[in-house]
């Protein structure tokens, strides 16, 4: 049983200032480790190199606590209908005291896939010509942080080759990533540290091979034997896994299939209180700083709340949860499935 | 309870013809606008927004069997609910198969499965690229900081084709990019950073001839001619090309227009209202109501 800790003795085993880490999940929809990062906020760790891909409602929570000191990102959002652009980070960029690194969604997993089968580089071919490649948008380059002696920052961003094999034209070779830390949420973890994720897996499983040490947090431990019945559905193996953390509602505000769906009013208010940094202060006062622990937290955000985002065993979703201008309809069958143009 | 029978008979008693001007929403004719440029054998990747609303609805529609790919790593999604964003677990619903990020931009994608990309953006300029990143300011320190590439940079230049819905300025339809984010037609060759046809730059690749067939904005469709250069075809009802060339600040070619947008007809205002998007997630509030005769049937 030595790899269940509780949330804030993991933090504080792995994280320190400065250290590299990767987060899982996909924006504030899917299993962002939301509690990880809160807890990361909660202890004050400053100048964390951040490599990542999506996870909104984390990087929400470590922008407006002033916790990144490089981020490398290919989408920087915090949920994609209520808002797009995350103020704290912007404005932690325009001042100068965040670096940030731009990247596409298919460079980004690539990088992590190399990270994760022990490669030091792999080819993609997009996005050529696009200023993501500008040598003067280099922005850890142009910080002097290319000069070998991170042993987590490659000394260049990406080389543009001529395929020496097949002869077929240009392609970008990146280095792979290699965070320190990698931290991701999962439905169940078995009480050894396999991991079943139910849902889109996104870059988890690359985040969890490439890192040197991985932190799962999760709804629930369960018996090892429990997911050695049907192993197909396993995402990472024990033999992966250092840390085990569980953690109920451990990614509210985003959802987690079949536990429980994300919560819009909390990012749309989220939306409304970055525009002014006195608002998020207190916001973070009241609802990071202030709560004695994560289920003090989950108090706060009352039973009501959880029970309405609660997701339906069948669909993994809510079907209670207003998230448009009208409540959802109760349908039952998705109407394009099996569909005949001449039908219509 | 709905069950598809019920359904498609509701359907077909709405009366296939062309909506009176004023009886539909501009975001509705933009949607569906979108829609006519899927094919039924076409593996899609769409981002969320009004390209979701254009998949969805051609699903219902002109392509039933076309494929919908979700960047998060969904594959032919059949949903109930419209997704909130493509990592929704609304998006997964009864999809072929479920993974990553690996399965979509690298099996899918980069093998060369994807024959249509449907993707937004802030500005975008004369060649079909586009700028997801900033605006204004410079790179370091940007007046309007946006997300950045997301998948749009991969999609857009490795699907077979590509559509953007795109609101229309003066500031967004440009001759250069501030960024470019998304390259079109003509683009960097990097590290010199000349700027190059795309098929120079990509030659000997798979996707050299992969890049923007057109362009829906809020006032007229655009294609892209041989050079790669964007020319407009139609314009919105009540629009006239002038208006649209006003509101481009580069020299738009509308020596080939040919008429009017198609607008909907009240059958496809049923389905994108109904049954796509019933919760106004991406839809307006307040939407023209349908007028007498169609909305006794809606209504019954």
């Amino acid at each position: 049983m030595g790899k269940i800790m509780s949330l804030e003795e993991a933090v504080k085993t792995h994280i320190r200032d400065g250290v590299s880490i990767a987060m899982g999940g996909f924006t504030g929809f899917n299993r962002n480790p939301v509690a990880f990062a809160w807890e990361i906020v909660r202890q004050g760790y400053k100048d964390l190199h951040y490599i990542v891909g999506h996870p909104s409602c984390a990087t929400f929570l470590m922008h407006a606590g002033g916790n990144l000191g490089i981020h490398e990102n290919s989408w920087c959002g915090f949920g994609e209908v209520f808002a797009k652009v995350d103020l704290a980070g912007a404005r932690l960029l325009r001042e100068g005291k965040m670096i940030f690194e731009d990247w596409s969604h298919g460079q980004q997993a690539f990088r992590m896939l190399a990270g994760a089968v022990g490669a030091p580089f792999i080819a993609y071919y997009a996005p050529l010509g696009s200023d993501i490649l500008n040598p003067e948008y280099d922005a850890m380059k142009k910080a002097g942080l290319r000069d070998g002696s991170n042993p987590r920052i490659p000394k260049e961003k990406f080389i543009i080759m001529d395929d020496p094999f097949y002869g077929g034209g240009k392609v970008i070779v990146v280095p792979a990533a290699k965070p320190e830390v990698g931290v991701i949420h999962a439905q169940k973890v078995g009480d050894m540290g396999t991991v079943r994720i139910q849902g889109l897996t996104s870059e988890d499983k690359e985040i969890a091979f490439a890192c040197d040490r991985l932190v799962v947090t999760c709804e629930e431990i369960v018996s090892e034997e429990e997911l050695r019945r049907d192993p197909e559905n396993n995402l990472v193996p024990f033999i992966k896994v250092d840390t085990i953390v569980e953690v109920p509602y451990g990614a509210y505000p985003s959802g987690v299939p079949y536990y429980y769906d994300y919560d819009s009013e909390l990012i749309k208010t989220w939306d409304k209180l970055q525009r002014d940094e006195e608002a998020i202060r207190k916001w973070m006062e009241e609802w990071v700083y202030g709560p004695k622990d994560w289920n003090d937290f989950l108090g706060k955000v009352g039973v009501d709340k959880l029970i309405a985002l609660r997701a339906s065993r069948s669909t993994g979703y809510s079907g209670h949860m207003q998230r448009g201008k009208n409540p959802s309809p109760q349908v039952f069958t998705p109407f394009s499935w099996r569909r005949k143009a001449e039908e219509v | 309870m709905k069950n598809i029978e019920n359904v498609i008979a509701k359907i077909n008693q709405i009366p296939d013809e062309v909506a009176r001007v004023g009886d539909f929403h501009l975001n509705e004719l933009m949607a569906l606008a979108a829609s006519r440029e899927v094919n039924n054998d076409d593996v899609v990747f769409a981002g969320t927004g009004l390209p979701m609303l254009g998949i969805l609805t051609a699903q219902c529609l002109n392509a039933p069997d076309a494929v919908l790919i979700y960047e998060s790593g969904i594959l032919d999604g059949r949903s109930m609910h419209i997704p909130g964003s493509v990592a929704d677990q609304r998006a997964s619903f009864m999809s072929s198969q479920l993974g990553g990020l690996m399965d979509t931009f690298g099996y899918y994608l980069q093998r060369g499965l994807v024959t249509l990309g449907f993707l937004s953006g802030a500005s975008i300029d004369k060649y079909g690229g586009v700028n997801v990143t900033y605006l204004g300011g410079d790179y370091y320190n940007p007046k309007h900081r946006f997300t950045g590439s997301g998948g749009n940079s991969d999609i857009g230049t490795m699907a077979k084709r590509t559509v953007f819905i795109m609101l229309q300025e003066k500031r967004r339809f440009i001759e250069r990019n501030q960024y470019t984010t998304t390259p079109g037609w003509w683009c960097y060759d990097w590290p010199s950073g000349d700027w190059k046809p795309k098929k120079e730059v990509w030659k000997g690749t798979p996707f050299a001839e992969c890049g923007p067939v057109g362009v829906v904005s809020n006032m007229g469709v655009f294609r892209f001619d041989d050079n790669g250069e964007m020319y407009l075809e139609t314009c919105h009802p009540g629009v006239t090309p002038e208006q649209v060339k006003e509101n481009c600040s580069f020299d738009l070619n509308i020596s080939r227009v040919t008429g009017e947008t198609p607008k909907p007809t009240y059958r496809q205002l049923y389905v994108l209202r109904e049954i796509v998007d019933p919760e106004r997630l991406f839809l307006p509030v307040s939407l023209p109501e349908y007028p007498a005769g169609i909305k006794e049937i809606v209504e019954a």
